[in-house]
């Protein structure tokens, strides 16, 4: 396992009590991976409208770590493989199935969810250890999750540098980009993988509950915010990453002492708020 | 070479069945290199099920040789295209998002701005670059789609009714430009219509479709009242003479029904 002691060793000197402890530089160095890629990703599945496969795929969550459980191998290891499973099972009856996509994704959300449910239902003790999946909790990641989360962050960068461009014409026209060459479903597919692999992720840090709101919601600032689409790429980043780490401090503080999850999606609202007048304002002065 | 002299499209009874609903039924037709053919028929004819036949988004019985086999360079012009209005995303982002190579979110670049803009004053639509995708009007995102066709260099431009949803002078600017642009560039187009003035004036081969080949040819010999008459059920005549095709403009070539007295 690589060496990671410099980049705790750089969230300590970030100025915020309680930053000498070990779990809280983990948070930090794991939200700061984690943010962005939420955030960017968000962008494609606003313009993908997606929404409601992220949601399905963290749902898929439960039966990952519950199906775990039963068959005795780690949730951190049966979470991401059905996860990926799932998503990508989506994109194949998305594009081979006649059916309305929203309803594709209803039926296997719908699957997973009961899988999940019969599988605890079997087994009350399993109950209790699902209960952090629902709410998430940043604090409890690992070194390790935190040596994966790098590797997820390096092929989040490459991907967004070489399929963004066309990713962007596939989610404005399939057929388009279909006819124009453009590798379409390839780019899809990948992008799937990618988005069930960080919802996944983002699963142990904000819970079950409010994944979608981590990807969806600095998108949708950044969406008021960005004049282009390059610009509302980077805004959302920065909308992510300012949620993320106000939302740690502000967890801690002992005059608020909430989940961090839900106080980094507080924030993050707050963001879109903002922007939303900012956007009528600007508009009014036009 | 021979698949140079090859028909642009050779439709070799094709077949679409959806639903158990025959919507091609063994449909033959030639779309001859460097002609503009104008696919007419009434609606739920089968004109864009065809089309997208071509395209490979509709699985079909028989054969469509395009290209004599060895395919053709395509550009698609859809009918509509469904953009969030709100998205900011820029025209020049729209038509660089195929050529350049670095992600969009680095800026883009000064090579696909330029071509971005040559592209836009082909279509005669330069001041678009820093519009929004979503806030373009009818006829404004017919251009830009054009454009973004024309990127491609096609050899074969297929356009599904780019006219809808835009007045008719808009209609008849449009025509006159894919005309200009077919004339000095050399592809070949096919295209979905429903308006007869437009085809009789502009194209050079018409298939009049109605589930099937009902005629095709070029527009004199096609535009007859008995076809028009088979392809939409009612007493169809088209005031058509040689003189005003050349010198009039599209509107002394209409379609009317024959109560109205022949020129």
């Amino acid at each position: 396992m690589p060496d990671l002691s410099w980049l705790f060793h750089l969230a300590s000197l970030f100025p915020l009590e309680g930053m000498d402890m070990r779990f809280m530089q983990q948070a930090l160095v794991a939200l700061c991976l984690l943010a962005p890629m939420t955030a960017a990703l968000g962008v494609q599945v606003i313009h993908y409208r997606m929404a409601f496969f992220s949601d399905a795929v963290g749902h898929s969550a439960f039966a990952g770590v519950a199906i775990g459980l039963v068959l005795g191998v780690h949730p951190h290891i049966s979470m991401p493989v059905f996860g990926l499973a799932v998503g990508l099972c989506i994109m194949f009856l998305q594009r081979f199935s006649a059916l309305p996509p929203d309803t594709v994704i209803g039926v296997v959300f719908s699957a997973v969810v009961a899988s999940g449910l019969a599988v605890v239902s079997r087994d009350n003790t399993l109950a209790r250890d699902l209960q952090q999946f629902l709410y998430g909790d940043i604090l409890t990641l690992t070194e390790t999750d935190i040596c994966w989360l790098l590797a997820l962050f390096a092929a989040f960068v490459l991907f967004q540098a070489l399929a963004f461009n066309r990713l962007l014409y596939a989610g404005t026209s399939r057929v388009i980009a279909k006819a124009h060459r453009v590798p379409a479903a390839l780019c899809e597919y990948l992008f799937a993988a990618l988005l069930a692999l960080v919802v996944m992720f983002s699963v142990w840090s904000v819970g079950v509950l409010l994944v979608t709101a981590l990807l969806i919601v600095p998108g949708a600032a950044a969406r008021s915010l960005a004049r282009s689409a390059g610009g509302m790429f980077w805004w959302a980043i920065a909308v992510g990453l300012l949620s993320a780490v106000t939302g740690l401090a502000l967890s801690v503080q002992p005059w608020m002492h909430t989940a961090a999850g839900a106080t980094i999606i507080l924030v993050a609202c707050g963001c879109f708020l903002l922007s939303v007048i900012a956007a009528s304002l600007r508009s009014e002065i036009r | 070479m021979e698949a140079d002299n090859a028909p642009a499209i050779v439709f070799d009874h094709v077949s679409v069945t959806c639903g158990g609903l025959n919507i091609l039924d063994e449909v033959c037709a030639v779309v001859p290199r460097g002609s503009w053919t104008v696919l007419i028929g009434p609606n739920g004819a089968g004109k864009t099920t065809l089309l997208l036949a071509l395209l490979g988004e509709m699985p079909c019985r028989g054969r469509i040789l395009v290209g004599g086999g060895r395919g053709l360079r395509l550009g698609y012009v859809p009918q509509k295209l469904a953009v969030d209005k709100g998205m900011p995303f820029t025209v020049t982002e729209f038509l660089s998002m195929g050529v350049q190579r670095r992600p969009l979110w680095l800026g883009v670049s000064r090579a696909a701005r330029d071509q971005a803009a040559a592209l836009l004053d082909m279509v005669h639509a330069p001041h678009l670059m820093k519009r929004r995708v979503g806030t373009l009007s009818g006829g404004e995102m017919q251009r830009v789609l054009l454009a973004l066709a024309l990127q491609q260099k096609p050899e074969l431009l297929i356009l599904d009714e780019p006219s809808a949803g835009v007045d008719l002078e808009g209609g008849r600017l449009f025509c006159e430009l894919l005309e200009d642009l077919r004339q000095s560039q050399g592809f070949t187009q096919i295209m979905v219509s429903h308006d007869l003035g437009m085809a009789a004036h502009h194209a050079t081969n018409v298939i009049c479709l109605k589930r099937r080949v009902i005629a095709q040819g070029s527009p004199q010999e096609v535009l007859t009242v008995p076809v028009l008459q088979t392809l939409f059920g009612m007493h169809m005549g088209l005031i058509c003479s040689e003189n005003h095709v050349h010198h009039a403009g599209v509107q002394a070539c209409a379609a009317e029904t024959e109560e109205t007295p022949h020129a």
